[in-house]
């Protein structure tokens, strides 16, 4: 067997480091959009009409039961011959990460409207009717009643999204996007597969570290925006 | 946009013969994670002693690192591991004669079971204690009063978790064509990479999982409504 040299790692995650920001400028990216798009299927199914709740529902349904590699497979594969052969648009030499932007803004958008959604019902209805009778208007009573408080509400579902995201991300060396797998998939093929193990072990402790980061911005953002806490200040 | 019919018909019954293998990485990682995941729900509980660590850390570590980084840790590991390990033992098992399908397993036995000890956690800690007092006050031993009142009423309350699970070991099930596993994704992208077919055969492997995910979560609903059938008796009385 081919000695397990864990001195390694650290070198590998040195190496491997400088495309954490590929993997966070893809992931904040989907994350702009997503919400953008997951907050368009979040009114419709609050308040569209029946066809588009309809609508609304089986995409988030469809988006549940999909493997990210598959949508990301038909997406990459898809979207290039879909796009050429409708309106003759070649976006074939377009960077991997547009493809890998776009699923994963689909499968985010449908996470997120559901959490909207639920965040939204959860904030007492009498929240609204008393800032509406005090003369806020409809938007105003939105803006700053009734969403500030929905947000607190989503917080901690948003930030597993979140992470569920970042690792689903991931799978974007698959279409050959060089992030932080992509590029240890690099120093693993550069040495013919050799140190493939210690390579694999550095990115899962980055990512690792990420997660972890992560859960801690949570946990605080959620203590600082408690309702408790606000309510004392 | 022109699709190749013929094509897509012809693969989508295709992946279905490739659906045993799917569904058995299910089933095995959830049968054999699920009683590891329970005695660690009850080590988290009792918080026993030196356990708590370490089971903190295996569950973190399973929710931080992405599945495709596990499934590949795991299998650059392993193979050469048992190797030096039959070697040493004088074991004359070829391990690289196995099928790579028990790799599947492995490694989605470990991932279910840090996701089951939570779901059971909390399960577990939403009975009310009085439950189990209750059940020594009749003179019940403390393993019947798991197995035939705590237990069950868990279970309801852990239900929909696990299938939330389900699916998404179904989802991740997607990765173990990396292992040269060959389930429904790996039939669609040998089917795929023949003729150039790729949107085709994706579209079909797409359609073949949400089916299965549809089945399972409408059996799941059967399941919740007959389990919590002595819900509705209680209320009812």
């Amino acid at each position: 067997m081919r000695p397990f040299e864990p001195h390694l790692i650290p070198d590998f995650m040195l190496d491997i480091l400088p495309y954490l920001s590929v993997t966070l400028g893809v992931t904040l990216t989907t994350v702009v959009f997503g919400c953008v798009l997951g907050g368009v299927i979040a009114y419709l199914k609050l308040f569209g009409n029946k066809l588009q709740r309809l609508l609304a529902n089986a995409y988030t349904y469809s988006m549940r039961c999909t493997p990210s590699i598959i949508l990301l497979f038909i997406v990459f594969y898809g979207l290039p011959k879909f796009l050429i052969e409708m309106f003759g648009y070649d976006i074939n030499d377009f960077n991997r990460a547009f493809f890998v932007i776009i699923t994963f803004t689909l499968l985010f958008a449908a996470n997120i409207s559901e959490i909207m959604r639920a965040a939204y019902i959860a904030v007492d209805r009498g929240q609204y009717e008393a800032a509406v009778s005090v003369g806020m208007s409809s938007w105003q009573a939105h803006y700053r009643i009734v969403f500030p408080q929905a947000a607190v509400i989503a917080l901690p579902n948003f930030g597993n999204s979140l992470l569920n995201l970042l690792k689903e991300g991931s799978l974007a060396y698959t279409v050959g996007l060089v992030d932080l797998l992509g590029a240890g998939e690099l120093i693993v093929a550069r040495a013919y597969g050799a140190s493939a193990l210690e390579v694999y072990i550095a990115v899962g402790l980055i990512y690792y570290g990420i997660a972890i980061a992560l859960e801690k911005i949570c946990l605080h953002l959620e203590e600082r925006f408690s309702p408790q806490k606000i309510v004392k200040v | 946009m022109e699709l190749n019919y013929e094509f897509m018909a012809d693969t989508f019954f295709k992946l279905f013969h490739a659906l045993p293998v799917t569904l058995s990485i299910t089933f095995v990682a959830l049968l054999a994670a699920t009683p590891i995941a329970f005695l660690l729900a009850l080590a988290r509980i009792k918080k026993i002693k030196y356990l708590q660590l370490p089971i903190k850390l295996y569950i973190s570590l399973v929710r931080g690192v992405p599945m495709i980084v596990q499934i590949l840790v795991i299998y650059s590991l392993l193979p050469s591991l048992l190797n030096y390990l039959f070697k040493e033992l004088n074991i004359s098992y070829n391990i690289f004669d196995l099928n790579t399908i028990w790799y599947a397993y492995i490694i989605f036995t470990l991932s279910t079971c840090a996701m089951l000890t939570e779901v059971f956690r909390s399960a577990l800690q939403s009975i009310d204690q009085g439950q189990l007092e209750a059940g020594y006050s009749v003179g019940m031993s403390t393993w019947r009063i798991y197995l035939r009142i705590i237990i069950p009423q868990a279970l309801v309350v852990a239900l929909p978790s696990l299938c939330n699970i389900t699916v998404s070991i179904i989802k991740n099930t997607s990765l173990v064509f990396m292992m040269a596993v060959k389930d429904i994704t790996a039939v669609g992208k040998i089917a795929a990479s023949y003729g150039y077919n790729y949107i085709e055969a994706y579209i079909d492997v797409f359609v073949v999982y949400i089916i299965i995910c549809s089945v399972v979560q409408i059996l799941f609903n059967v399941l919740e409504k007959s389990f919590g059938r002595f819900r509705q008796r209680v209320l009812s009385n």
